[in-house]
């Protein structure tokens, strides 16, 4: 590959790097990868690859025009290899191929799922008990049920979660798990939670649906693990939530 | 080049390429329907995992290869050498804290070192700078202190890092020939004009002879000059960023993280566990405070600290970008050392704190 072409692959690589963060930003997809609070950063890396790829183009330009006396510059990039340009567009083919999707249940088959997220262990902090029963999320609810509180504060309160579904090999015949993803910084250390939900058409219920479940709050045991458990009133189909993950 | 050499350049991508191809159909046709279903399963979960990490990671890569063009225009080799000492203690004891000026993570961290070699940083600071830097910087103390509190787990992370930088920094000391450590061409020594030659494939010789000689060049010019350094550094180094990324997404995406944490709480297998977690996640070190907060109510003191001391000296990406610097034997004493002390520190703690 010729030094020429190669720095122009550059520029195009570095170029459609900045536009490819800046149109995740800008069709809210940011959100599937990072956490939002380090959004302030990616609009640093747009500006910044950017100004690369520009102060490359122009340097370039100018060497053209200057003629190729730059003995300096020719030998330095001549026998660059193709493979670092077709490494570092991996992750532009990756992000325009496959179709950008919340980690779901299929995250969970590979990642693992636990009621007693190390996140959730933290116990409930007094504003958990703050929150409304209905309006407590299913991290919410976890907390609750790992703090050393009186369990009957909580218990036969009506709950009212979103989240999706899970079809968990442990649970028994007519329960599922309605679960969501925390997420502290990236996808990579983000952590499935869920809450075993009894509704006699779990079977029917595909996997990743989105659903709105409402009932009381019980507890249930599984391997000895203290666990909350909704026996479902109602299960309904939801459009999935703005922000995907949970954010402890 | 001759027209041979041409055809060799073309044809050996067209023939990867149609290998390739090659491989797919044949795949296509023999693998059960059941394993497609599996990758098509898996694939999203791989991608999302990949350019969380990726994306994550690329605004610390990329102000880090700024830095280091900016320390290639307007820092020269005498400056350096007047500010750095090259005693055997004080040069990794002033690398070890040179973070406190560089707010640079593990990823930034590696392409700046190596520009501070080439204007002839002693390798023993160098080493203390790369392996203490991504901890001992402003922001990750303020994160650290934002997740943990200004307690225990911050002193103990920042003595740590510090004192494991240190001694790697003095082991290093021992080797008193750069050659040995380094790949060759990352250190010019000022001495031997005709290392151009052999620093070819680094590129590393570009506008680093003489700094001064562009200060008559307008600021503009210089800061543009900035830009192209980084640009030809972030190409070099983002594609360990992207290979590690990679790696560490199809190991989560294989190996269920609840499987690594069920395994349990022993003083000394929590430690080993959490060591394995840091290399296996590559976080960045800006962040892994965070993280680390999640596991703490279920793993030991010990571990956690082990986690957040070697997680930013060495994780996936890390090894790789290292490789790139260091000859093979150096990356293994820069991975084995923080390695061996963060377990027994973690170890230790473990026994000796409540």
């Amino acid at each position: 590959m010729s030094s020429r072409t190669y720095r122009f692959l550059q520029v195009f690589i570095l170029i459609a790097l900045s536009l490819f963060l800046g149109i995740k930003i800008l069709s809210s997809q940011l959100g599937l990868y990072i956490h939002q609070r380090f959004q302030p950063l990616t609009v640093i890396a747009i500006i910044g690859l950017f100004l690369m790829g520009v102060a490359l183009l122009v340097d370039i330009l100018r060497k053209t025009n200057a003629g190729s006396s730059d003995h300096a510059h020719d030998h330095q990039h001549s026998n660059r290899l193709p493979i670092e340009i077709a490494i570092l567009s991996v992750p532009l083919l990756l992000g325009w191929m496959i179709p950008a999707r919340p980690l779901g249940a299929s995250a969970i088959d590979s990642k693992g799922v636990s009621a007693t997220a190390p996140l959730a262990e933290q116990g409930a902090q007094a504003q958990t008990f703050e929150i409304a029963a209905d309006e407590r999320n299913i991290l919410d609810w976890i907390r609750l049920f790992n703090s050393d509180q009186d369990s009957s504060l909580y218990l036969g309160q009506t709950a009212q979660v979103i989240g999706f579904v899970y079809h968990d090999p442990r649970l028994p015949d007519g329960q599922f798990l309605v679960s969501r993803f925390t997420l502290v910084c990236c996808a990579a250390d983000a952590f499935a939670i869920g809450i075993p939900v009894a509704w006699p058409q779990a079977a029917d219920l595909p996997p990743d649906t989105w659903v709105k479940v409402s009932g009381p709050v019980e507890e249930t045991q599984i391997n000895e693990q203290r666990l909350p458990l909704i026996r479902a009133e109602s299960v309904e189909g939801v459009d999935p939530p703005a922000n995907f993950y949970l954010y402890p | 080049m001759n027209f041979q050499d041409a055809q060799k350049r073309l044809s050996k991508p067209a023939l990867i390429g149609l290998l390739l191809m090659i491989n797919l159909l044949i795949l296509t046709t023999i693998l059960p329907a059941s394993l497609w279903g599996w990758i098509s399963d898996r694939l999203p979960v791989f991608t999302t995992i990949f350019l969380g990490i990726f994306i994550e990671a690329v605004p610390f890569l990329m102000l880090g290869t700024l830095a280091s063009g900016v320390v290639e225009e307007f820092v020269s080799q005498e400056s350096l050498k007047r500010l750095i000492p090259s005693g055997a203690l004080t040069a990794p004891l002033t690398g070890a804290l040179m973070g406190l000026f560089f707010p640079v993570c593990e990823c930034g961290v590696v392409p700046l070192t190596r520009r501070l070699f080439s204007k002839g940083l002693p390798i023993p600071a160098g080493i203390a700078f790369l392996l203490a830097a991504p901890v001992l910087n402003p922001i990750v103390i303020l994160s650290t202190a934002a997740a943990f509190g200004w307690g225990q787990v911050l002193f103990w992370r920042l003595g740590l890092s510090f004192s494991i930088a240190l001694i790697t920094g003095l082991v290093f000391s021992a080797e008193k020939d750069p050659a040995n450590i380094l790949r060759s061409g990352v250190q010019r020594s000022p001495i031997d004009l005709s290392s151009q030659a052999f620093s070819l494939d680094l590129h590393l010789h570009d506008h680093a002879d003489h700094p001064e000689a562009h200060s008559n060049l307008s600021l503009i010019a210089r800061l543009s000059r900035v830009l192209v350094t980084g640009a030809n550094e972030f190409f070099e180094m983002g594609r360990y960023l992207v290979i590690g990324a990679a790696l560490a997404a199809a190991m989560q995406t294989l190996v269920p993280q609840s499987a690594l944490l069920s395994i349990g709480g022993g003083p000394v297998i929590s430690v080993l566990i959490m060591l394995l977690l840091a290399v296996v996640l590559s976080i960045c070190s800006t962040v892994d405070a965070f993280i680390a907060l999640g596991f703490a109510s279920s793993f030991s003191l010990g571990s956690i600290l082990a986690f957040l001391v070697f997680g930013p000296m060495v994780d996936i990406k890390s090894i790789l970008m290292y490789g790139r610097v260091f000859r093979p034997r150096a990356v293994l004493y820069l991975v084995l050392l923080p390695f061996l002390m963060s377990l027994l520190a973690g170890i230790a703690i473990n026994y000796y704190l409540p």
